[in-house]
């Protein structure tokens, strides 16, 4: 008996030990499995924002863009976020919504823009979604949702227009798992601090939208599709509650203004 | 592996033909199964309980191939759900999953060798006790019912 107990026990050791082994080789880089991912991401980034585009315009003014990518390059240089792969696209559309879309693409729309009160609310949302980036939020719900065959089989062109349709509203109409919101929530608000932007107006921006959803619900997108805004908005404001004292601005007034000012000639 | 006869005379022909099928059905099922882990399992287990009546040297190696598919039932078990979580939750294939499976393989891998040795041993009427598997068999099969 115990002899058969020792054998037991020397077959389990032996497995674990093999795996071990094996363990300690980098198969991941081995294979180029980074690689094949990496590129498979591209490729579905490209194919979901071909598919907003084709519905909304992008908003290619200088002055526009130019003040996206001083927000961004804050955002990323104070919290050594590489800048790179981040695309952000501005398009019009009236819905108060922003998400993020694989490889790094980062949609706002002018509705958003339009909605926010001051600088602050705008940096919060963008934080939050390059939060979700980062975080690999975005990929990980596209396979629960999707599927990773059919995210593959849309990568090499044989996926039909319905089912991209339902992937681009998963991504940019329906909220990511509770805990994985919350995290992206936190994680933007520590961006925030880090970049000595004030995280209050966010917390505000959140409380005051889940108030306005029951005024104008089909334009608060982003809202409406985050639940627990005040439950959210306690946290964030719990979370960012004197961290910053002096919070700057990252554009300077004038700018601000007129990006404002543009959005809203049109 | 021993070969040591502890029966008291030579398995008759249908018997080895028996006790060869125990194993034989565990390849067929996972031939027929893949990638479930437990199509393997389920075929030994029907084949000893259709057995379990038949003479010791019958009884005894269709114990000794079920209890062998039950190890590599929970290796496989645990490497299939790893893969349906990849596949259907975080899409993140580690170097650590990639050693598990290389592993599985090289359990499973040995596992069908020492099977398909066995079957053409145990046909010709010549006992295969395996490490570990029959001393374990050993203390749960008795020679009489």
């Amino acid at each position: 008996m115990k002899k058969v107990i020792l054998q037991g026990f020397s077959i389990a050791l032996l497995f674990f030990a093999t795996w071990f082994i094996l363990a300690q080789v980098d198969w991941v880089d081995l294979l180029n499995i980074r690689k094949v991912s990496a590129k498979t991401e591209e490729r579905l980034g490209t194919v979901f924002y071909n598919w907003f585009r084709k519905s909304d315009l992008e908003r290619s003014d200088r002055a526009l863009s130019k003040a996206m990518d001083s927000i961004i390059n804050q955002i990323c240089t104070s919290n050594n976020i590489e800048r790179g792969p981040i695309k952000v696209h501005v398009l019009e559309n009236p819905q108060v919504n922003g998400f993020a879309l694989p490889d790094g693409h980062l949609v706002i729309y002018t509705g958003l823009i339009n909605s926010v009160e001051n600088e602050a609310e705008l940096v919060g949302v963008v934080c939050h979604e390059i939060a979700h980036i980062q975080l690999n939020h975005v990929m990980n719900k596209l396979t629960k949702e999707i599927g990773l065959s059919v995210l593959l089989s849309m990568t090499t062109g044989n996926s039909n227009s319905t089912v991209i349709t339902k992937a681009a509203k998963v991504l940019s109409s329906s909220a990511f798992d509770r805990e994985l919101e919350k995290a992206a929530d936190l994680e933007g608000v520590r961006y925030m601090i880090k970049a000595n932007v004030n995280p209050e107006p966010f917390a505000n921006f959140l409380s005051k939208l889940g108030n306005d959803k029951e005024e104008m619900p089909e334009y608060v997108t982003w809202v409406s599709t985050h639940p627990q805004s005040k439950e959210r908005a306690e946290y964030v404001e719990k979370y960012g509650k004197n961290k910053v004292k002096h919070g700057r601005q990252i554009l300077s007034a004038q700018t601000w203004n007129s990006v404002r000012a543009l959005l809203k000639q049109r | 592996m021993n070969h040591v006869l502890d029966q008291n005379a030579l398995p008759t022909e249908h018997e080895a033909e028996a006790a060869s099928s125990s194993y034989l059905m565990s390849l067929i099922a996972i031939i027929a199964g893949l990638p479930l882990p437990i199509v393997n399992l389920i075929a030994t287990l029907i084949f000893y309980l259709a057995n379990r009546k038949s003479t010791y040297f019958v009884r005894w190696h269709c114990t000794q191939a079920l209890l062998s598919q039950c190890s590599l039932f929970l290796i496989n078990s645990y490497g299939f759900w790893w893969s349906m979580s990849i596949l259907f939750r975080e899409p993140t294939i580690t170097s650590n999953y990639i050693a598990y499976m290389l592993a599985a393989f090289i359990f499973n891998l040995t596992e069908f060798i020492v099977t398909v040795y066995t079957a053409i041993q145990t046909r010709k009427g010549i006992h295969v006790e395996w490490w570990f598997y029959g001393g374990l068999t050993k203390l749960l099969c008795k020679p009489y019912l």
